[in-house]
């Protein structure tokens, strides 16, 4: 069913046309990366707090508080200029291993991101838990990163 | 110019006969690895860069006086710059021809320069006056200025980067 939608998404009259364009695609894939530095600037500032270093003389949650616009920023861009390409590539990305692994691991960073990480960034201080959830959420992101590369590189 | 840049074009053709660059180049899995390590790094580094722009900007991060965002981010910052520039200079040692003849890496390598100036003028100007505005809600004009010009360098940096293996410009 999954894969009846992606290769329909590939035929889809906008991805033909993205296709067609030989500039549209590498633009569009450059500008991800401009809002990964929004999205991954938004997080680490934070998490590096959480771990202890960084912003040391503001509390945590004020911390958070202003990076949070930054990070939703980048993270609707990610997803503006995601889709494009996915919409492009829609069956090659279904048959990649790292395309999926990059979505399960959106995923679980997202949910992680909206229960524990912002239970614990509304605290002051940086403590043992808020340490391990800095490092959980650098490593989840740190890993869509690795395997968003790999899609292009090994498929 | 092309008679201008020869010594140049002969260390790129002298570096790309080196053993350690042709096994590089030759070796399935280094360059991948590379690219994704420069990936992380670029993360590390811009991102905090981008950080400390919306503060100079005075439009994020605006609860920590900017002397504190500049202070506790830099040694971050330094660390990816560090390995972005680890990555990227072993990048283009392992192959260092198509790389020369690619006008993006030189677009990248002209803005780098051009943001590393923007970031200098910034420290000697417009920091010596901080103590007057680090913990205002409105950044003066220069700091404004140097804020947007290195966010707008920087993407244009990361843009002609991700732009690289696109040789539309060559024969």
């Amino acid at each position: 069913m999954l894969q009846g939608f992606f290769e329909a998404m590939g035929q889809w009259p906008i991805s033909q046309a993205i296709g067609a364009s030989i500039w549209i695609y590498p633009l569009v894939q450059a500008v991800h990366l401009v809002f990964l530095a929004f999205f991954a600037g938004g997080i680490v500032i934070v998490d590096l707090r959480l771990l202890g270093y960084g912003m040391r003389s503001k509390t945590i949650a004020q911390v958070a508080r202003d990076a949070r616009p930054w990070m939703i920023l980048g993270f609707l861009g990610l997803v503006a200029t995601g889709l494009p390409q996915l919409m492009q590539n829609a069956t090659r990305e279904y048959f990649s291993e790292f395309f999926w692994y990059k979505m399960y691991l959106i995923g679980f960073g997202l949910i992680f991101l909206v229960t524990v990480r912002r239970k614990i960034t509304q605290g002051a201080e940086a403590t043992a838990a808020s340490k391990v959830v800095g490092l959980i959420s650098m490593a989840i992101w740190t890993g869509v990163t690795i395997t968003a590369r790999l899609i292009g590189l090994f498929t | 110019m092309a008679e201008l840049m020869m010594p140049l074009r002969n260390v790129f053709q002298w570096v790309s006969e080196l053993p350690t660059s042709i096994a590089i180049r030759e070796s399935l899995f280094f360059s991948p690895y590379l690219t994704v390590a420069h990936v992380i790094s670029m993360c590390l580094f811009a991102g905090l860069i981008v950080m400390m722009d919306l503060r100079l900007l005075g439009i994020g991060n605006m609860s920590t006086p900017f002397s504190e965002v500049q202070k506790r981010l830099f040694p971050w910052q330094m660390l990816g710059m560090g390995l972005s520039s680890v990555t990227g200079l072993t990048l283009t040692y392992s192959d260092p021809m198509r790389f020369y003849v690619n006008i993006f890496f030189w677009t990248k390598m002209l803005v780098m320069v051009l943001a590393g100036i923007n970031a200098m003028a910034f420290h000697y100007i417009t920091y010596n006056s901080v103590v007057r505005w680090d913990t205002r809600s409105t950044t003066p004009f220069g700091a404004r200025l140097s804020g947007a010009l290195s966010i707008l360098l920087w993407a244009v940096v990361i843009v002609s980067g991700r732009l690289i293996p696109y040789n539309w410009f060559q024969n």
